[in-house]
């Protein structure tokens, strides 16, 4: 595997860039082992920035990338997504977090900033040892089943089935209705529950 | 020996942070902008579980000077 | 009810439990154990000629709380879906000592079975939805102050409910359950193990603040010359019509007083309660005929036992956790779990319906696709470097791992053999890694978070 990664440094508005000089972390990536292209650009997710990543791919022919933002927890699919679609195996994309564990919980603009450079330097040296990951399939088994048969069960149960699929509705009373049969009329409308 | 008496001293912190719990949770505290130390650097793993105590020896022995596994 | 009863794509299963399920998102496998009914029900035409005629008519029926009484051979209640009957075994003369067995010989279809057994039956299913509902929060146990449930007219809401239902023991008629005289002053305590640390849970149930002004609204226009007093210690009314419909309540000439209620006594065939108003500042005392508490939902019984088996975790209270509090309110952390209604935490009929829409349209979702990807970070073995020592397989918490023999070539003398690996199953593995620290060969790898990626990361943190 060739070594070619592109950096994405995210500003997300203000939120990254008024804590963390984000073209000086774009400027030091430059300089770490394997990175031939980096950039900031002010919202990495948005679709201009999905653009930016695709365009660097084909233009720079990364093999790499690694995306410098929020959290892997809140963007993560997305920034695979936009791998992808440059060309590149989804897998071989790294987010680094430099939003909620850093410009959100430090006020120190140098030691953020550097703290930023050490993450991304962290996540190319792991981003360089990716490999391609193959997504399998699986069949799926088209039958549902609904464990409780209270208003939440049955009503759950006629939808699934409404949309064509068999629903099992296990009930450990000998009655489905649940503690609904055992109400009277029901608020706001004053309607019977059964 | 305390802290204070080392002015300008930063120490390296390594966390490893289970992604679906203590990874979520530092995020949380990011979230609420909950400030804490700027020495801390944050490893993703999968699980607690994943935590090799290789990678904890590792650590220490390229000049770390502590380590917190939290899942 | 009878709707998801007649749809030719719904099967009941009732008087069943879960025992056991294995599997993972598309393919699971539960074990359902159906407890005895002993009456056919495919036979059963649902007549109710064995329930007419039964000789133990006295018991108490669970179903109204114990003020309606009920036979051995019974329907849950009388609308019932399915409509059949069946026998409870604790009390049934024929199957504690052997006598009667006249529902037998009444039945036209022979549908009563006395040797009728537990079966338990595997289903193969692609996705599971959680809808174990709640139960009342036991005050009995908590609030020594309200008489620790030995006085028979403070009563639940539910078994109100049952008290005002036209279906109930009752037929809808309000009366006290210690003499069966009709109250005249009602007295509603809400918060009744919603928002109290100290004796019941830290959380508001959500439904109580609106059925207990229901209660109240009834007990006005049911009840000739009543009082309905309300103690609160705030209204929440936040739900369509729900604000207007308090109105309603407190326009019907229902009395809110804002406070806890400190002691119930009785004083004669009345009981006084003691509080404080506290937008007046001062202690006050009402006389009530009948007190009503509006009971804390707490997790159905046997619910944090059925989480487990199925692999997802609850709250502190013992709620399902659902996979986000905002953007995965259905979700489990297990793949193809779903949440729906009250096992997620308390919530009125309007939201459990939504909810339960939303869990079913999740299923749709995935049923809608012919397969399912599966994510590729999971753990894989080297069979060059495994040993075959089997350390890593009790340690999957998934089950994932196995030992298969594979066939050697051999050479340096040695003939062809067989030898055993460690091989992994990629649809149950979560990739979580837990068996990596244990192959002593460096034989298992996890792909996406492998040794060497972990290693590069410790190492530049450390430049």
């Amino acid at each position: 595997m060739k070594k070619r990664v592109g950096v994405f440094v995210c500003e997300c508005g203000t939120n990254i860039a008024a804590t963390v000089d984000t073209a000086r972390v774009a400027e030091y990536a430059k300089t770490l082992p394997g990175v031939v292209y980096a950039i900031n650009y002010k919202y990495m997710c948005s679709d201009p920035g999905q653009e930016l990543i695709r365009n660097a791919i084909e233009e720079q022919q990364l093999e790499q990338v690694v995306v410098a933002s929020c959290s892997p927890r809140m963007h993560e699919i997305t920034f695979r997504k936009a791998t992808a679609a440059g060309g590149l195996n989804a897998y071989m994309m790294e987010m680094i977090n430099i939003r909620e564990q850093n410009s959100w919980v430090h006020h120190d603009h140098e030691q953020a900033t550097n703290k930023a450079q050490s993450l991304v330097r962290m996540a190319v040296a792991k981003v360089l040892r990716n490999k391609p990951l193959q997504v399998s399939t699986v069949p799926i088994t088209k039958k549902a089943m609904v464990i409780g048969g209270g208003i939440a069960g049955m009503q759950a149960a006629l939808d699934i089935a409404e949309g064509g699929h068999q629903v099992i509705i296990v009930e450990r009373e000998a009655s489905i209705g649940g503690k609904m049969t055992q109400l009277d009329k029901t608020f706001p409308t004053m309607d019977c529950a059964a | 020996m305390s802290i204070d008496s080392q002015a300008g001293w930063e120490p390296k912190i390594i966390v490893f942070a289970c992604n679906w719990c203590s990874y979520a949770a530092a995020d949380l505290a990011g979230l609420n902008h909950l400030e804490y130390s700027a020495d801390v650097r944050i490893i993703r793993t999968p699980c607690s579980g994943r935590m090799d105590p290789m990678l904890v020896l590792r650590a220490f022995n390229r000049g770390v000077d502590g380590v917190l596994l939290s899942g | 009810m009878v709707a998801a009863a007649q749809h030719p794509n719904i099967e009941l299963m009732t008087y069943s439990e879960v025992t056991k399920v294995s599997g993972y998102i598309g393919n699971f496998k539960v074990t359902v154990k159906q407890k005895p009914k002993y009456v056919d029900w495919v036979a059963c035409t649902g007549c109710g000629t064995c329930i007419d005629k039964c000789p133990t008519k006295k018991l108490a029926d669970e179903f109204d709380f114990g003020m309606g009484k009920r036979p051995a051979i019974h329907k849950l209640f009388a609308q019932a879906v399915p409509g059949k009957p069946y026998i409870d075994a604790e009390n049934c003369l024929k199957l504690t000592k052997d006598k009667c067995g006249i529902c037998e010989k009444v039945c036209p279809t022979d549908a009563v079975n006395f040797k009728d057994m537990a079966v338990e039956k595997e289903i193969e299913i692609g996705a599971i939805i959680m809808a174990t509902g709640y139960d009342q929060f036991n005050w009995k146990e908590a609030y020594g102050e309200y008489g620790y449930g030995k006085y028979p007219d403070v009563i639940s809401g539910l078994e109100f409910e049952r008290l005002v239902s036209a279906g109930g023991p009752t037929s809808g008629h309000i009366v006290r359950p210690s003499d069966g005289k009709e109250p005249k002053n009602i007295a509603f305590i809400k918060c009744v193990g919603s928002r109290d640390d100290t004796k019941g849970k830290s959380y508001c149930s959500r439904a109580c603040c609106m059925y207990t002004a229901k209660h109240a609204y009834q007990v006005k226009t049911k009840i000739e010359d009543s009082e309905a007093y309300v103690f609160y210690m705030d209204v929440r009314t936040a739900g369509k019509n729900y604000e207007e419909f308090y109105q309603r309540a407190l326009n019907a000439g229902a009395k809110y007083i804002r406070g806890r209620v400190s002691k119930i006594y009785p004083r004669g065939d009345k009981l006084i309660l003691k509080s404080e108003d506290t937008l007046m500042g001062m202690p006050i005392e009402v006389e009530a005929d009948m007190v009503v508490l509006a009971t804390a939902m707490v997790p159905s019984a046997g619910a944090v036992e059925l989480a487990k088996k199925i692999g997802f975790s609850v709250d502190k209270d013992g709620w399902f956790q659902e996979a986000h509090p905002k953007l995965q309110p259905v979700e489990t952390f297990a793949a193809g779990v779903y949440l729906a209604g009250t096992c997620q935490g308390p919530k009125d009929i309007p939201d459990t319906v939504a909810q339960a829409s939303g869990a079913a349209v999740k299923v749709l979702g995935l049923f809608s696709k012919t397969e399912l990807a599966t994510e590729p970070m999971v753990s894989e073995v080297d069979i060059t470097k495994c040993s075959g020592c089997g350390l890593c397989v009790p340690i999957c918490p998934y089950n994932a791992l196995s030992l298969n023999e594979i066939n050697e070539r051999g050479g340096h003398g040695h003939g062809p053999f067989t030898r055993q690996v460690a091989v992994v199953n990629n649809s149950l593995c979560q990739g979580c890694g837990s068996c990596l620290p244990a192959c002593r060969t460096l034989a298992l790898n996890l792909r996406g978070f492998s040794n060497d990626q972990l290693v590069s990361e410790v190492d530049a943190v450390c430049l």
